[in-house]
């Protein structure tokens, strides 16, 4: 059940995506200059298939909910809620703010500053309690990476106020 | 003879000693990768693209798809010892190789599915080369309003067949198609749903999108298995080779299972995973004694894993001949050839034939590296299995961030990536395919462009899609998948959902 629900979420907000989508479409200039179609009527018809597939999606939704019912299966037995779910959920979180934060300092700071930093608070959560070897990751990982892409590939990384 | 030729020059084009090189590096990263799991063969070739820029196109092309065939070639050993696939192709393999590795045949077991994968890779690569080139040919003639029925069919097909879900598949093909429409329009100059985002103007980055959708989500799998328990892993014992009754059993199934992955490669969309569930099916339907499959029946091993190396040499058909991938990471293979500068496609034999022939003869070359590679470095290589997945997770991020960054110096696109990220992990929660946003994505603008060409030279009028015999023939096949697609999932049961289940079980 909790599974359908989530479907039906993704087909309300696939609605909205598609609906800001084509009037975002409808409001773009009309030049038909040696086009008869213009820039405007593929997006059209691209946000009309993800209006469609969003209702092909409750249809489905639709039938599996009927489908389920015949079944009666009780609904709240099966999927009961995971306690870990939730702090799964919240470590994924910390984690794309860290690394929005690591990329937000990424040409600032540079690339061998940020970097050891950025790794060695995802390993002391990911790998706790072993510092030397997540001291030696960090550090290893960032060397060996920027000596591949600066001095190797000749691809610059941000060198930030170091003076390299 | 044109193929024989081609194969011979590219032959003399791939053994020089930096294409060996190159090509033994990726069949070597490709079966690394394989070992690692959540990383796929889409994700890795993605995170090593940055690694090839200034090199020469063949040689880079080399090395990608080494990664890809090299992937697929290594995904059995984690199946037979670990009980876990090393990519989702795998899974099959994992039915019949775990049970026999604990009833201590795990050697012999490695051997065959080595084997099985040579000789289907190899039979691959020679169907791939006699195929190609006829197909090429005919798709020189294709003009507009082909090229829309073409990539039309292709969309839907992996639309239908990836996932269960029919309006999953399209929804995943519809975003694709809707990001491949950002950016300023080539033919009027005007620049659509950028929002005022100057980076966007230059269109959204399809190795950025890769990165974000497949390597940085699939960390999330990784932070999940973090809490999972300890893995228990076969010693493999013995000489690894097999017995003469082994190989009885396991010809057949090889040379079967070559057979249905090349067909299933060909179909756009249909990857490696339904490869090695229709061979693993027909194998027991064919065997005297299918009671043997799930509890150790060799056939079990040697038919996925013929199949899945098949449809790999499949999937690159489509990819060079007609310039439309057959798998995700023939799309990304595509996205990298796009980025040297070259357009995939029929022109390709004609215009870059070093490029093209050297590229199929080093798959012949890189299958004997990884016969070579594989065989007697198992355990070693299964030793990448012991890196804690914590450190595991954190390297790839860094990869990952490192590489992006240098697609176009840019921390915008480090974002992109991580929404990419975020939205991939929102895909695999929800079970929406990936692949076919892919697709979407990296022939939104061909389709796009055909389909504006072709009303543009019948002055706007639609029936020219209908009117053209192989237009219309392509249209009609696309109506055909998704119709069958509907009319399949209706049926309660199939034996596809049979075999799914099978595997999910383990």
């Amino acid at each position: 059940m909790r599974a359908l629900r989530a479907d039906l979420m993704l087909a309300v907000t696939v609605v909205i995506v598609a609906a800001i989508y084509l009037h975002t479409d409808a409001g773009l200039p009309t030049a038909r200059i040696g086009d008869p179609l213009g820039p405007k009527a593929f997006p059209a018809l691209v946000g009309g298939g993800l209006t469609l597939s969003a209702i092909l999606l409750l249809l489905e939704t639709w039938n599996k909910r009927r489908a389920l019912a015949d079944t009666r299966v009780d609904p709240h037995s099966p999927e009961a809620p995971k306690g870990d779910d939730k702090h799964l959920y919240l470590v994924m979180l910390a984690m794309v703010v860290w690394t929005a934060v690591y990329y937000f300092v990424f040409e600032t700071v540079g690339y061998l500053l940020a970097t050891p930093v950025f790794l060695f608070g995802l390993l002391s959560y990911f790998n706790p309690r072993k510092h030397l070897t997540n001291v030696l990751v960090a550090g290893g990982f960032t060397a060996v990476v920027y000596l591949l892409f600066s001095i190797l590939l000749g691809v610059p990384l941000p060198a930030g106020p170091l003076p390299l | 003879m044109e193929s024989l030729d081609g194969i011979l020059h590219g032959l003399a084009v791939a053994a020089t000693p930096t294409h060996l090189l190159y090509t033994l590096i990726g069949t070597f990263i490709g079966t690394m990768i394989s070992h690692l799991p959540g990383i796929g063969p889409s994700a890795g070739i993605a995170l090593l693209i940055p690694v090839t820029f200034g090199m020469d196109p063949s040689t880079a092309l080399m090395m990608l798809a080494g990664i890809y065939y090299g992937c697929m070639y290594g995904g059995a050993v984690t199946a037979i010892l670990l009980n876990t696939p090393g990519d989702a192709a795998a899974v099959m393999t994992v039915l019949d190789g775990y049970p026999l590795a604990r009833s201590g045949k795990a050697a012999s077991t490695l051997a065959i599915a080595a084997i099985s994968s040579f000789i289907a890779g190899t039979m691959g690569v020679t169907a791939l080369a006699f195929v190609a080139v006829p197909l090429a040919s005919l798709a020189l003639h294709f003009g507009p309003a082909e090229y829309f029925g073409l990539i039309f069919f292709a969309l839907s097909t992996v639309s239908a067949l990836t996932g269960d879900s029919l309006a999953k598949g399209l929804l995943a093909t519809f975003i694709g198609l809707a990001l491949a429409t950002v950016g300023i329009d080539l033919q009027s100059g005007v620049p659509r749903f950028t929002f005022g985002i100057v980076e966007l103007q230059d269109r959204v980055s399809f190795l950025v999108v890769v990165v974000g959708l497949f390597a940085i989500a699939e960390v999330s799998r990784m932070v999940e298995g973090t809490k999972a328990g300890t893995l228990h892993i076969v010693k493999v014992k013995g000489k690894l080779w097999f017995s003469k009754e082994e190989w009885r059993r396991a010809y057949p199934a090889i040379f079967r299972g070559a057979g249905v992955g090349f067909f299933c490669g060909a179909a756009p969309g249909l990857g490696g995973t339904v490869a090695a569930m229709l061979s693993y099916i027909l194998e027991k339907k064919v065997s005297r004694t299918p009671e043997r499959f799930g509890k150790g029946a060799i056939e079990g091993v040697a038919a996925p894993e013929a199949a899945t190396n098949a449809d790999t040499c499949g999937a690159f058909v489509h990819l060079l001949a007609l310039g439309v991938p057959g798998s995700g990471a023939t799309a990304v293979i595509m996205g990298a050839f796009i980025m040297y500068g070259i357009q995939p496609g029929p022109m390709l034999f004609t215009t870059h034939p070093d490029l093209v022939w050297g590229l199929i003869a080093s798959m012949y070359l890189g299958n004997a590296m990884l016969l070579v590679l594989n065989l007697p470095l198992v355990g070693v290589l299964a030793r990448i299995l012991y890196v804690p997945p914590g450190i595991l997770l954190c390297i790839i991020l860094g990869i990952a961030s490192a590489g992006v960054y240098s697609f176009n110096y840019n921390t915008f696109d480090l974002f992109m990536a991580l929404g990419f990220g975020v939205l991939g992990y929102a895909f695999r929660k929800l079970d929406i395919p990936k692949a076919p946003l892919l697709f979407g994505l990296i022939l939104g603008h061909t389709l796009e462009q055909s389909f504006r060409q072709a009303l543009t030279i019948s002055s706007g009028d639609v029936t020219v899609f209908f009117t053209h015999p192989i237009s219309a023939f392509l249209l009609f096949c696309a109506a055909l998948s998704i119709g069958g697609s509907i009319w399949a999932k209706r049926r309660p049961r199939t034996l596809l959902h049979a075999a799914e289940e099978q595997a999910a079980e383990v």
